[in-house]
């Protein structure tokens, strides 16, 4: 498998798949990247990057229970596979990198 | 987070959106999400609020989403109903016909000839069956017969006394009505003012005829017609032809004045319509019965002139009636002859009566070739029906693998008979349809041989219901062997290429075989059956038939036929003239009111007797064996002289010699034997020659003329006699015919038959080889490799020819051992109808087989020569 680029959404859709664990799907996912951000998101876009990242092989997916709710609708509940880990694990080194070549002057001291 | 339900449920209207544009899978998912944000921002933000994002959530989902994977639908097959299967079953089986077209052509059109076959006959057998079957009561009438038994012979006679029907009436509770019917075959023409006419079939009924039958009076009274003896009742048909076809508003028709030939006057009392063409019981005018119980001789008990239907109650036990007639006549009269009485049912006279001394002249069918016409209908349908199921099994080599596939997904063999069955019904749909087409080519053929006017009754619920019933029965018949077979495929070996398709071959070979058996055995039945026309129609009858003419004088002229016939002896176009009481074809006038010298106790003969003139020998040239003609000169000669056959003589125990000057007594009238004349034929081939006796009596009434004509002259000699007849009798036309055409028409029934089975066996041959041609081509295909092989070795192509028909014809030689004794049997059972026939020859036989093995070996070496000449470079290339 070739390198694979994530977009900035992409990305945070990815990292938030890999801490929801169990409870991923498409409305959690929404509504947690909506807290943490506090930015509109669209369940749309989250919907179709999930499956964006599932055809790239990042996440997996299997139907899940249905809760009253949702009115009785099953979830899809999305699994971060090893090579999606691997590589937000591989965008996180890059950054890494990139932090370290910036002068401490202008570094934050908190991250 | 705090997950309380939703207390309402978001706008329908979104949902539908939603619905509407995402996959079916993607829409569960997204409406879950969907509902499970719209509960909370209820809760956080209100109803109204709520609405809005969802709105815009929804709308954007417009957006250009991915394409899915497959593996990602999951609910698929879950899905799948039969509906769709059978969809996908009509589409591999129509890419199927698509694809290999020589086949699909073979397939369904053999079908289609052997349905539009079978559909013909079909058509000809029920409209057969229709005959008498529009009477309200035709199950409660029967007709009653007698079977007499005369020197030993039972004969069936259809009439019965006139005071027959009267009696049975008073003498029975279960017959309620009872109607006579005779033919007034002496009644000729009729006259109203100046006009004439002489109508086909004039009957002499009882008033009952119109409450026993279906009949319809248009005018007159149904109580009452007929009831007085000087009534008569007239056809549409004729109304129109006497009086215009206005004639019922042509004034008060009823009353009018009827003149019949012999002077009697008549008053029309009423209309009738035409019988319908389904009537055995055809007429143009009735009579009443009613006169003849006045008037005249023949309404004795001693005298057979009525047919008596009956009409009994409909909860009448009939074999016990039938039981109670049997010896009924002998109430009545003392009987010379054992004579029984029986009941034939209505609907049974037109297709089952065979009754002797033309005792039984209308309408008739005849169920021997009913049955004749079943089996060649089966035979053609079979041989299409094996057709089908033989290339359906042997392409199977380029099913299977379908069939392994399918099974590996996980088809069961159930769904797979389904799929095939369904394939082979579209198939006979169109099969169907096509015969119906062909039907309107061979409808009219028929309709011409059998003098038919059939239609295809389309309109009928119950003919479509039954062609349908059809289709569903040849669809089952086609395509369930195939579809057992092809679906009991394991797909392991299938796919690895290991399935052995030998198993259907001995069924195949069987098939084949079964067909050209039936091929074979249609083809010998045509040529007997030809074959025994040609002899009776060439048979030396024992007289010369070419120019002889056969002139009917009606009843007026009678007493001038002696005057007649000096003047047709003047003209120079005509060799001979004889008097006769009969034609030569049919006599049917007997007694067994005849004793001869040195008879023994017990034995009787019954003699059939005409009466003639000197003259007759010479003009019919008919061979004196023993003794001399009869001579005007010497009187006794027209008092005590007969003339009798060698039959007679024989019967009587003398030969031909022997004969001469023997006395013998006919009607009690005693005389010598002066001569024996060489048998000849008087009846048709179906019967033996009887005993028959000629009598010299100038003052007995004559019924007609033979006329010789010179060889050439016939056409002036049909003008003169015409001129003559015209002299003497200016109402009628001259009413003569050909003794030679009179003889073909009696054997119209065998002739029709012959063109028909000829025809049919003509198809059944066709489609033999259109199957044959199918499975030769499979083979050729399939063994393209090994020819080629083969060639590379050094084979020629007629090494390859010959081993490639060599399987064939194995075949056909087969079938031909096993049906030609079978239409050996079939044909010899058929000739026994004949008392003259041919023997079913050897070389019929011989002539068969090799018109077979000619006509299926083109068909074969057609493919066997192109599958020779092929380059085995071009066969072997590509491995």
């Amino acid at each position: 498998m070739g390198k694979s680029y994530l977009g900035e959404f992409e990305e945070m859709v990815l990292l938030t798949v890999a801490h929801l664990q169990s409870d991923a799907y498409g409305a959690a996912i929404m509504e947690d990247i909506q807290q943490r951000t506090g930015r509109m998101v669209i369940l749309s876009a989250v919907h179709v990057v999930l499956y964006r990242l599932e055809e790239k092989g990042l996440v997996t997916s299997t139907v899940g229970g249905a809760t009253a709710e949702r009115g009785g609708r099953r979830k899809r509940i999305f699994t971060i596979t090893a090579y999606g880990i691997h590589t937000l694990a591989q965008i996180r080194q890059q950054r890494e990198e990139l932090w370290q070549l910036i002068p401490k002057s202008i570094r934050p001291s908190t991250l | 987070m705090s997950r309380k339900p939703p207390s309402t449920l978001p706008p329908k209207w979104i949902d539908r959106f939603l619905q509407w544009r995402l996959p079916e899978d993607q829409f569960e998912e997204v409406q879950g999400d969907m509902q499970e944000l719209y509960g909370k921002w209820v809760n956080e933000m209100g109803k109204k609020k709520a609405k809005w994002l969802y709105f815009l959530h929804a709308f954007t989902f417009l957006r250009f989403l991915p394409k899915r994977k497959p593996f990602f639908k999951i609910n698929q097959y879950s899905q799948a109903n039969s509906f769709h299967m059978i969809a996908n079953y009509l589409k591999v089986g129509f890419r199927n016909v698509i694809r290999q077209k020589v086949y699909s052509f073979i397939n369904i059109g053999g079908l289609a000839i052997g349905l539009a076959c079978c559909i013909t006959i079909g058509l000809y057998i029920w409209d057969e069956y229709q005959y008498d079957r529009f009477h309200t009561n035709y199950r409660h009438i029967y007709r009653v017969v007698e079977q007499q038994t005369q020197a030993g012979t039972l004969y069936d006679v259809a009439s019965t006394p006139g005071p027959l029907a009267p009696a049975l009436k008073t003498d029975f509770d279960e017959i309620k009505q009872t109607c006579r019917i005779s033919e007034a075959w002496w009644a000729g023409n009729l006259q109203i003012g100046e006009k004439i006419i002489e109508p086909e079939d004039i009957l002499v009924a009882d008033n009952s005829f119109f409450h026993v039958f279906d009949f319809k009076l248009i005018e007159g009274n149904p109580q009452k017609v007929l009831l007085n003896p000087d009534e008569v009742v007239i056809s549409e048909t004729l109304a129109k032809r006497f009086f215009g076809a206005d004639y019922a508003n042509a004034g008060n028709i009823l009353g009018r004045q009827i003149r019949l030939k012999d002077g009697r006057l008549l008053t029309l009392a009423g209309v009738a319509e035409n019988p319908p063409l389904h009537s055995q019981i055809q007429f143009d005018a009735l009579l009443s019965c009613r006169y003849d119980e006045l008037n005249s001789d023949n309404y004795k008990w001693n005298g057979n002139n009525y047919q008596t239907y009956v009409l009994v109650s409909q909860d009448a036990d009939v074999a016990a009636l039938n039981e109670k007639l049997k010896n009924y006549l002998q109430k009545h009269i003392t009987l010379t002859n054992a004579t029984t009485l029986s009941l034939q049912p209505l609907s049974a006279i037109y297709l089952y009566s065979d009754f002797d001394f033309l005792t039984d002249r209308g309408k008739r069918g005849n169920i021997t070739y009913v049955r004749v016409f079943m089996a060649v209908g089966t035979i053609v349908l079979l041989i299409a029906l094996f057709n089908f199921i033989n290339l359906s099994t042997a392409r199977a080599m380029s099913r299977a693998k379908e069939v392994g596939v399918r099974k590996v997904i996980g088809a069961l063999r159930k769904q797979l008979i389904v799929q095939f069955l369904s394939e082979a019904s579209s198939m006979t749909v169109i099969a169907v349809i096509l015969s119906l087409l062909l039907l309107k080519l061979f409808l009219p053929i028929l309709n011409d041989i059998a003098g038919k006017s059939i239609a295809i009754p389309f309109g009928d619920a119950a003919f479509v219901l039954a062609l349908l019933g059809f289709t569903l029965m040849v669809s089952l018949l086609a395509g369930i062997y195939p579809a057992l077979y092809l679906s009991h495929f394991k797909p392991v070996k299938v796919l690895k290429g290991f399935q052995s398709l030998q198993s259907a071959q001995f069924f195949r070979q069987s098939l084949v075989i079964s067909q050209f058996a039936l091929s074979v055995i249609l083809i010998t039945g045509t040529i007997v059956i030809y074959k025994q026309l040609a002899f009776m129609q060439n048979k030396n009858l024992g007289f010369d038939k070419s120019q002889l003419l056969h002139v009917y004088l009606p009843s007026d002229l009678r007493n001038k036929a002696s005057v007649i016939k000096t003047d047709l002896e003047n003209l120079t176009s005509i060799a001979r003239v004889a008097s006769t009481s009969g034609n030569l074809v049919d006599i049917n006038q007997s007694t067994t009111h005849f004793a001869w010298e040195a008879q023994e106790s017990g034995a009787s003969i019954l003699i059939t007797h005409l009466n003639i003139d000197p003259d007759f020998l010479s003009t019919t040239g008919m061979t004196l064996l023993a003794g001399r003609n009869f001579n005007p000169a010497i009187t006794t000669d027209t008092s005590s002289a007969y003339i009798i056959n060698e039959t007679a003589a024989r019967q009587m125990g003398w030969t031909v010699d022997e004969a001469i000057g023997k006395k013998i007594s006919f009607w009690d009238i005693e005389g010598n034997v002066i001569g024996v004349v060489k048998d000849f034929h008087f009846r048709p081939m179906t019967t033996a020659i009887a005993p028959l006796l000629f009598r010299y009596w100038p003052k007995e009434s004559i019924s007609g003329l033979f006329v010789k004509a010179k060889a050439n002259r016939v056409k002036e000699a049909i003008s003169t006699i015409a001129q003559i007849h015209k002299k003497y009798n200016i109402s009628t036309a001259l009413d003569y015919q050909f003794v030679d055409q009179m003889l073909e028409k009696q054997y119209r029934t065998e002739q029709n038959t012959a063109h028909i089975v000829f025809y049919f066996s003509i198809l059944a041959i066709v489609v033999s080889c259109l199957g044959l041609f199918g499975l030769a081509t499979h083979t050729a295909e399939r063994r393209t490799k090994e020819i080629g092989v083969r060639k590379v070795l050094g084979a020629s192509v007629a090494n390859i020819i010959l081993l490639f028909s060599k399987d064939f014809l194995k075949l056909i030689l087969i079938s031909f051992l096993i049906a030609s004794p079978i239409a050996w049997y079939a044909m010899h059972r058929w000739l026994q109808d004949f008392a003259y026939s041919i023997n079913v020859e050897w070389w019929i036989f011989l002539f068969t087989g090799l018109l077979v093995v000619t006509i299926t070996s083109l068909t074969v070496s057609f493919q066997a020569i192109k599958a020779a000449f092929v380059n085995p470079v071009e066969s072997l290339r590509n491995e």
